[in-house]
C-alpha cells in the first residue's frame, strides 16, 4: 500500500457568507505530482494556501506528513517546499543570499548549507549567476531560483502554486522539465495548482475544481476515457434539429455552445462518415480530436475552463484576495 | 537566535549596499546645519545684541551647534521610523510571505525587524556626527560612547512603533503618508529645532507629552554639555526641562525610554503575529 504524503478530509474555507472551499477531500500519495486544475478563481490558491499554513481553514482537517496543519503550522512548515503565485525573492540581495537566507530560516544546518546551495543552484542550472542581484533576473530565471529555494531544506512536499504563470511558452517547458526531472531526482512529492490544460497532463493524478468543489479526481487518461472516446464537434445550418438527429438516430447525447455541438464516440473517424449522409441539416465544419482535459471540464461544468467570463461569484473572490494582500 | 540574526543582516546589508542613500540622508541635514542654522544664528546674534544686558553672555552662542543634537535626533528617528517601511515592502513585494511561512516564531521575525531597523537608525545618526567639525562641536571619545548608547535606546523604540505601525499598513503609499503625518510635528514640538522655553501654554503641554522632547533633551544634554553650563544659558536654551514641576534627569529619561521600549515591543510582536502575507 502506498503512504499518503498529504490527507484532507472536508477542508472547508468561507469568506464571509462565501464558501470559497466547500469541504474538499483527497489525498496524496509519496511520490505523486498532483495537480489541481481549475479556473481563475475555483479556490485552488485557497486549498493550497490553508495546507501551507499561511490561510486559517473554517472547517475540516489537513494532513501534511501526518502533521495536521492548525494544530502543529510549524511541523508542517519544516516538511513543505512552497513556490508562491507572484514572486517572492528579495531582488536586492543576490541568487545566493537568497538561499543562504532560507538555509538561516529553515535552521539548515551549518556544514552542509554551502553543499545543499550549490546543489539546488546546479539543478536550476543557476550556479553561474549565483553572485547577482536577483532584480537582473528574467521571469523564469526567478522562477527557477524560487523552486531552487523551495527545495533546499529537503521538503517531502514541494507546493508550486500556478507554477508557469505569466511565463512564455519556452520557459515554461524548461520549468516543466525540472519539475518532471526533480520528481525522478529525489522522489519528491509535489502538489501544484494551474489552469493551463496542457500543464494538468503532465501531473499523475488532478483534481478537478470548481466554485470550491472537486468535481473529478482521477488520472489524466481515466478522466478523458470516461468521456467515452473521441470528442467530435460540428456546427450545422440548424444545430436544434441536428442534436435531435443524434439523439435519435445514433443515441448520442451532445451539447451545443458558441453555435458548436459536441459529442464524443468511440472510433470517431469511422463514425463521421456515416453522420455526413445521414444528417439533413447543412454540416458547415467538423472537427475531430482526442479528448482533452479542457472537454472534460466542459462536459463537467458546460463551460469551457478557459472562459474568461467571471460570474459575481468571481469577482466578489478577486476581490477578497486583492483585499488579503 | 539565527532567525534574529538573519533578518537583522538582511536589513544592514541592504542599507550598505544603497550608496545613494547614505549619500542622500546627509543633504536634508547639511541643509538645516549649515544654511538654515549658520544663517539664523548670525541673524540672532544681532538680534540680541541690540538688547540691553545678555549680549555678552550670548556673544559665543551658535544656533547651528544648538540644533545638532536635534538633527542627529531626527535623522535616527526618521531613519527608524522609514525603516519599518522595508516590512509595507515586503508585504507589497511577496518576500513577506517567505518570511511567514518559515518554522520560526513571529516574535523572532518581530525583533529582527526592529534590531535591523534601529542598527540602521544608529549607523545613520552616526553618520551626522562628519558635520560636528563644520559648525565647531567639539566631541570627546566619551561623548561619542554615550551619544551611541543613547541613539540605540531610541532607535529601538521608534523602529518598534514603526512595525507596530507597518503591520496595519497594505502599502508603501498608505505608510509614508502616515509617517509623514507624524514626523514633523513630532520633530517641530520636540526642542530639536528651538528652544522650548516662553512657548503657549498648549504648545508646552504638547512638547511634554511628545515622547521625542526627552530623547532630544539626552541628545542636548550630552552634546552640549548641559551641567557644566551657565544656569542663564541654560534657561535661554530651554534646556531646563521640566514636567509638572518636577525636573527631568538624564536617568530618569534613560529608564522612561527603556521601559518604553520593552512596551512598544510587545505590542508590536502582537500586532505582528496577526499580521497576513
Amino acid at each position: 500500500m502506498m503512504e499518503n504524503v498529504i490527507e484532507v478530509k472536508k477542508l472547508r474555507k468561507e469568506f464571509g457568507d462565501l464558501v470559497a472551499v466547500n469541504n474538499v477531500s483527497f489525498n496524496v500519495e509519496k511520490g505523486e505530482v498532483f495537480g489541481f486544475l481549475g479556473p481563475n478563481g475555483a479556490g485552488k490558491s485557497t486549498t493550497i494556501n490553508m495546507l501551507c499554513t499561511i490561510l486559517r481553514k473554517s472547517g475540516g482537517e489537513g494532513y501534511i506528513a501526518g502533521k495536521e496543519i492548525t494544530t502543529d503550522p510549524e511541523g508542517v512548515r519544516k516538511r513543505i517546499g512552497i513556490i508562491f503565485q507572484e514572486n517572492s525573492l528579495d531582488s536586492n540581495l543576490t541568487a545566493y543570499e537568497n538561499l543562504y537566507m532560507h538555509c538561516q530560516l529553515y535552521g539548515v544546518d551549518k556544514k552542509v548549507r554551502k553543499e545543499r546551495i550549490n546543489e539546488v543552484l546546479d539543478i536550476v542550472e543557476l550556479t553561474d549567476r549565483q553572485k547577482d542581484q536577483v532584480m537582473y533576473f528574467s521571469g523564469g530565471m526567478k522562477r527557477r531560483l524560487e523552486i531552487a529555494r523551495g527545495l533546499l531544506h529537503y521538503p517531502q512536499v514541494l507546493f508550486l502554486d500556478e507554477p508557469t504563470i505569466g511565463l512564455d511558452p519556452q520557459t515554461r517547458n524548461k520549468i516543466w522539465d525540472f519539475i518532471k526531472h526533480l520528481k525522478e531526482r529525489i522522489n519528491l512529492t509535489i502538489f501544484l495548482t494551474t489552469h493551463y490544460m496542457d500543464e494538468a497532463e503532465y501531473c499523475d493524478r488532478i483534481a478537478i475544481i470548481d466554485h470550491g468543489d472537486i468535481i473529478a479526481l482521477d488520472t489524466p487518461d481515466v478522466l478523458k476515457d470516461n468521456l467515452g472516446g473521441d470528442v467530435i464537434e460540428i456546427s450545422t445550418n440548424d444545430n436544434q434539429r441536428a442534436i435531435e438527429e443524434l439523439d435519435t438516430l445514433f443515441g448520442i447525447e451532445s451539447k451545443q455552445k458558441d453555435g458548436v455541438i459536441s459529442f464524443n464516440v468511440k472510433k470517431g473517424n469511422e463514425f463521421i462518415p456515416g453522420m455526413i449522409s445521414k444528417l439533413s441539416p447543412t454540416i458547415n465544419s467538423i472537427n475531430l480530436h482526442r479528448p482533452t482535459l479542457n472537454d472534460v471540464f466542459l462536459s463537467l461544468t458546460g463551460r469551457e475552463i478557459r472562459d474568461e467570463q467571471l460570474t459575481k461569484q468571481d469577482i466578489f473572490k478577486q476581490k477578497m484576495r486583492a483585499g488579503r494582500h | 537566535m539565527e532567525v534574529i540574526y538573519s533578518l537583522w543582516l538582511r536589513d544592514v546589508r541592504k542599507y550598505l549596499r544603497d550608496k545613494a542613500r547614505i549619500f542622500g540622508s546627509l543633504a536634508m541635514p547639511f541643509i538645516f546645519l549649515v544654511l538654515f542654522g549658520s544663517g539664523l544664528s548670525g541673524s540672532l546674534q544681532s538680534m540680541m545684541s541690540m538688547g540691553s544686558n545678555a549680549g555678552g553672555l550670548f556673544s559665543d552662542f551658535s544656533y547651528s551647534e544648538f540644533m545638532f543634537p536635534g538633527i542627529i535626533l531626527m535623522t535616527s528617528f526618521m531613519t527608524a521610523l522609514f525603516g519599518a517601511l522595508s516590512v509595507v515592502e515586503d508585504k507589497e513585494f511577496g518576500y513577506m510571505k517567505e518570511i511567514l511561512v518559515a518554522p520560526v516564531s513571529r516574535t523572532a521575525i518581530a525583533i529582527g525587524k526592529i534590531l535591523g531597523g534601529s542598527t540602521v537608525a544608529v549607523m545613520q545618526g552616526l553618520i551626522m556626527l562628519v558635520f560636528a567639525p563644520l559648525i565647531g562641536v567639539d566631541l570627546s571619545f566619551l561623548m561619542i560612547l554615550q551619544l551611541l548608547g543613547v541613539m540605540i535606546i531610541v532607535a529601538f523604540a521608534i523602529s518598534g512603533i514603526g512595525l507596530l505601525l507597518a503591520t496595519k499598513m497594505k502599502t508603501t503609499q498608505g505608510f509614508q503618508m502616515i509617517v509623514q503625518m507624524l514626523v514633523m510635528p513630532m520633530i517641530f514640538l520636540s526642542g530639536a529645532m528651538f528652544p522650548i522655553n516662553g512657548l503657549p501654554d498648549w504648545m508646552s503641554f504638547v512638547v511634554r507629552i511628545n515622547p521625542l522632547t526627552y530623547a532630544v533633551d539626552m541628545f542636548k544634554t550630552i552634546i552640549l554639555n548641559k551641567e557644566a553650563m551657565n544656569p542663564m544659558m541654560k534657561q535661554a536654551l530651554g534646556l531646563d526641562l521640566e514636567i509638572w514641576g518636577m525636573p527631568v534627569t538624564f536617568t530618569a529619561e534613560i529608564l522612561i525610554y527603556l521601559v518604553a521600549s520593552l512596551v512598544i515591543l510587545f505590542f508590536a510582536t502582537q500586532s505582528f503575529k496577526h499580521t497576513e502575507a
